[in-house]
C-alpha cells in the first residue's frame, strides 16, 4: 500500500536526523520518496518474497575469533583531541548542558 | 609524460636496472598531479613534499599512487570530500594504507571524490566537480571521480577506490581504464570511512588487470580490526593472471544485455550493446563457452531500490556521528543541539541530507517490514539468483552503464526507467560480495566503454584470470589521455 508523503513528514524526519532542510531539499526528498515508495510495491510483489530471509551482509560466513585479552597501548589523548575546534586541558569543551 | 603511462611492472623494472629514480617519479607524477587538479579538479590533496624511497624487490617500492580521500592517511587530511570533515587529518592510516607503506608505495595525492562516496557522478564533493579528461564536458562518473580521472590522465599507475553501489566500476568504465573491487572483506575495511558498512569495499582504478592485481596483492589480509576480513594469504592474484580459459563458461543475462529490451535506444546505447557482442565473441574466440540466461525482470527492477534503502538506512546510521563537536568545524547555536544542527544543515551536500532523510525513514518501527526488511529479503534472492548462476557459470559478464560518460548537461534529466537495470545492475555485485572487475572494451562515440566481469565470492582468481584474457585480446590495455584538452 503507498504512502502519502507530505512536507511537513520531511520537515519532522530532518529535524529529528539534526538536519536542516530548504524548501528544494525539501521537494527533492519528496520525489525521490515517490519513486522508491512506487519500487516497493514492485518488491512486494515479487514471488516469495515474503519467504526469504532478510539478507544483512555481504557473506554468511564470517569467522569470528576474539582476540587476545591482552592491553595494547591506547591513542595519546593529544591526538584524539587535535580534531576538536574547542578544547580545554583533555576535554572537548561544549555548552553548559544542565542547570 | 616519460614514466607515469607505463605499468607498475616496466616501472619496477626501470627501478631496478636504474634507468630512473624513485624520486623522478615522484617528481614527475607531482607535476602532472598539477597538471590534472587545472584540467580535470581530480584532487582534494596534492602532496608537494612527497619523496622517493628505496626500492626492493616489491613491486611497488618507490612507486608512486593516489588515495581516495575517504580513506584514513597519518597526519593528511582526509575529508571524504565533505564539508563537514573539510579540516579532519587522522591520526592512523586505514589498514589497506598501512599495507602499502609496508610494500614501499608512495602517495602522492588524495583524490576527490562524490560526498563520502554517495554519488555516481562525481560532482557532490566540497571541492568541486571532476571533469573526464576524455572529455571535459562529461562526468567521469563517480563515486571514485578523482582517482578515475588521475589513473587515465597518467599521474600514476593506480589509485585507490572503494565500491559500495559501483564507484570503482562505472568510473573505470567512464574513463577507459580497469577498476577491480575484490570479493567483501578481503580488503580490510578499517580506516575506510563508513558509508554503508554491508556494501563497503575497498578496491583500485588502474591501466591493466595485472596492475589491479598487484595493488590488491599487497592491500589485502586478514585484520584483527576488521572483523568482517577473511584470510586470503594463499591467494596469488597476480599468479592467477595466466590467461588460460579454455574451457571456462561465461553468461550474459538477457534482460540486461539485449537490444530488444530498449525500444527506444539512443544512437550511442544501441553501439555500447553492440560492441558488447562483439566482446562475447571474442571470449568464445578464446575459447570461452558463452551463453545467454534469463533472470527475473521483478528482481532486476527491484535492484535500484533495494540499493536505495539499504544504503540509505545504513548511511544516515552510521554517519550520526559527524556532529562538529569531536571532530569536523564547530557549528553555531547556544546549545549542543543546535550547533550539531548547524554543523549538519552547512556541512552536508542536499543529496547527502536526502539520502538520510530516507534512511530515517525505512528504519522507522513503523515502516521497516514494507522497506528496510523487505529490501533485504529482494537483496537475499537477486543473490541467490546470482548464486545459481555460479553454479554453472564461472562468471557474469555484462555492459557497464548505457553508453560512454553522460554530459554534465544531462544529469538533469530523469532515470529512465526502462535502461535503469542496464545502468544500476551492478550493485549486485555489492549485495553478494561478489569480486567484479571492469575493463574498456572498446570507443563509442570517439569515448570509451567498459565490459565487466563478476563471479562467485572467493573466486577473485578466476575473475581476474578471465578479465585478464580478455584485455589480452583487445587493443584497450594501458591506455592513457596523453593530452588533456
Amino acid at each position: 500500500m503507498s504512502k502519502v508523503f507530505t512536507k511537513e513528514l520531511v520537515d519532522d524526519l530532518a529535524d529529528k536526523l539534526l538536519i536542516g532542510l530548504s524548501s528544494e531539499e525539501n521537494a527533492m526528498v519528496l520525489d525521490e520518496f515517490e519513486a522508491i515508495d512506487a519500487n516497493i510495491d514492485l518488491i512486494n510483489e515479487i514471488d516469495g518474497i515474503k519467504d526469504a530471509e532478510p539478507m544483512t551482509h555481504c557473506l554468511d560466513d564470517f569467522v569470528y575469533e576474539l582476540r587476545e585479552d591482552v592491553a595494547v597501548d591506547s591513542v595519546p589523548i593529544e591526538d584524539l583531541l587535535a580534531n576538536s575546534d574547542d578544547t580545554e586541558d583533555r576535554e572537548i569543551v561544549v555548552p553548559k548542558v544542565v542547570g | 609524460m616519460k614514466y607515469m603511462d607505463k605499468s607498475i611492472e616496466e616501472l619496477h623494472e626501470m627501478l631496478v636496472k636504474g634507468d630512473v629514480t624513485s624520486d623522478e617519479l615522484v617528481k614527475e607524477s607531482l607535476e602532472r598531479s598539477h597538471e590534472i587538479q587545472d584540467k580535470c579538479n581530480a584532487f582534494v590533496t596534492i602532496l608537494d613534499d612527497a619523496k622517493g624511497c628505496e626500492v626492493t624487490d616489491n613491486l611497488l617500492s618507490g612507486i608512486p599512487y593516489g588515495v581516495k580521500d575517504n580513506y584514513s592517511t597519518k597526519g593528511i587530511l582526509s575529508t571524504g570530500s565533505s564539508n563537514t570533515l573539510k579540516d579532519y587529518v587522522p591520526f592512523f592510516d586505514a589498514t589497506a594504507i598501512v599495507n602499502l607503506n609496508k610494500a614501499g608505495a608512495i602517495k602522492v595525492n588524495k583524490t576527490a571524490m562524490d560526498e563520502f562516496g554517495m554519488g555516481g557522478t562525481g560532482t557532490t564533493g566540497h571541492t568541486g566537480v571532476q571533469l573526464n579528461p576524455w572529455d571535459r564536458t562529461r562526468i567521469c562518473a563517480g563515486s571514485s571521480s578523482g582517482s578515475a580521472a588521475a589513473v587515465a590522465a597518467g599521474v600514476y599507475p593506480y589509485a585507490l577506490g572503494s565500491d559500495t553501489g559501483d564507484s570503482i566500476r562505472k568510473p573505470a568504465a567512464y574513463c577507459g581504464i580497469v577498476g577491480y573491487k575484490p570479493t567483501y572483506g578481503m580488503i580490510s575495511r578499517y580506516g575506510l570511512f563508513p558509508f554503508a558498512s554491508s556494501l563497503d569495499h575497498c578496491g583500485v582504478l588502474t591501466r591493466s588487470v595485472r596492475d589491479a592485481a598487484i595493488v590488491v596483492n599487497t592491500m589485502k589480509g586478514i585484520d584483527p580490526n576488521d572483523m568482517t576480513s577473511w584470510d586470503s594469504s594463499k591467494m596469488d592474484l597476480l599468479g592467477s593472471c595466466t590467461g588460460d580459459v579454455k574451457g571456462m563458461k561465461l553468461c550474459y543475462v538477457k534482460e540486461i544485455c539485449d537490444i530488444e529490451n530498449y525500444p527506444n535506444a539512443s544512437h550511442e546505447l544501441k553501439e555500447h550493446l553492440e560492441n558488447f557482442k562483439k566482446t562475447i565473441e571474442l571470449a568464445r574466440n578464446i575459447g570461452m563457452e558463452v551463453d545467454e540466461v534469463s533472470v527475473d525482470r521483478k528482481l532486476l527492477n527491484a535492484v535500484f531500490s533495494v540499493y536505495r534503502v539499504i544504503h540509505s538506512a545504513e548511511a544516515t546510521s552510521n554517519m550520526s556521528n559527524l556532529t562538529g563537536i569531536i571532530f569536523g568545524p564547530r557549528g553555531e547555536g547556544d546549545n549542543y543541539i543546535d550547533m550539531i544542527k548547524d554543523h549538519r544543515t552547512k556541512g552536508f551536500s542536499p543529496l547527502i541530507k536526502r539520502r538520510f532523510v530516507i534512511g530515517s525513514y525505512v528504519l522507522q518501527k513503523e515502516n521497516q517490514e514494507r522497506y528496510f526488511k523487505n529490501a533485504q529479503r529482494a537483496r537475499r534472492m537477486i543473490v541467490d539468483t546470482w548464486k545459481n548462476l555460479y553454479k554453472k557459470y564461472d562468471a557474469v559478464l555484462c555492459p557497464v552503464g548505457v553508453g560512454p560518460a553522460k554530459k554534465f548537461t544531462e544529469l538533469d534529466l530523469k532515470q529512465d526507467i526502462n535502461t535503469m537495470s542496464l545502468d544500476e545492475h551492478l550493485q549486485v555485485g555489492n549485495f553478494g560480495g561478489f569480486p567484479s572487475i571492469t575493463i574498456p572494451n572498446g570507443f563509442v562515440s570517439n569515448l570509451p566503454v567498459g565490459i565487466n566481469i563478476t563471479g562467485n565470492c572467493y573466486e577473485d582468481e578466476k575473475v581476474l584470470n578471465i578479465a585478464y584474457a580478455l584485455e589480452s585480446a583487445m587493443d584497450y590495455k594501458g591506455q592513457v589521455v596523453k593530452e588533456v584538452k
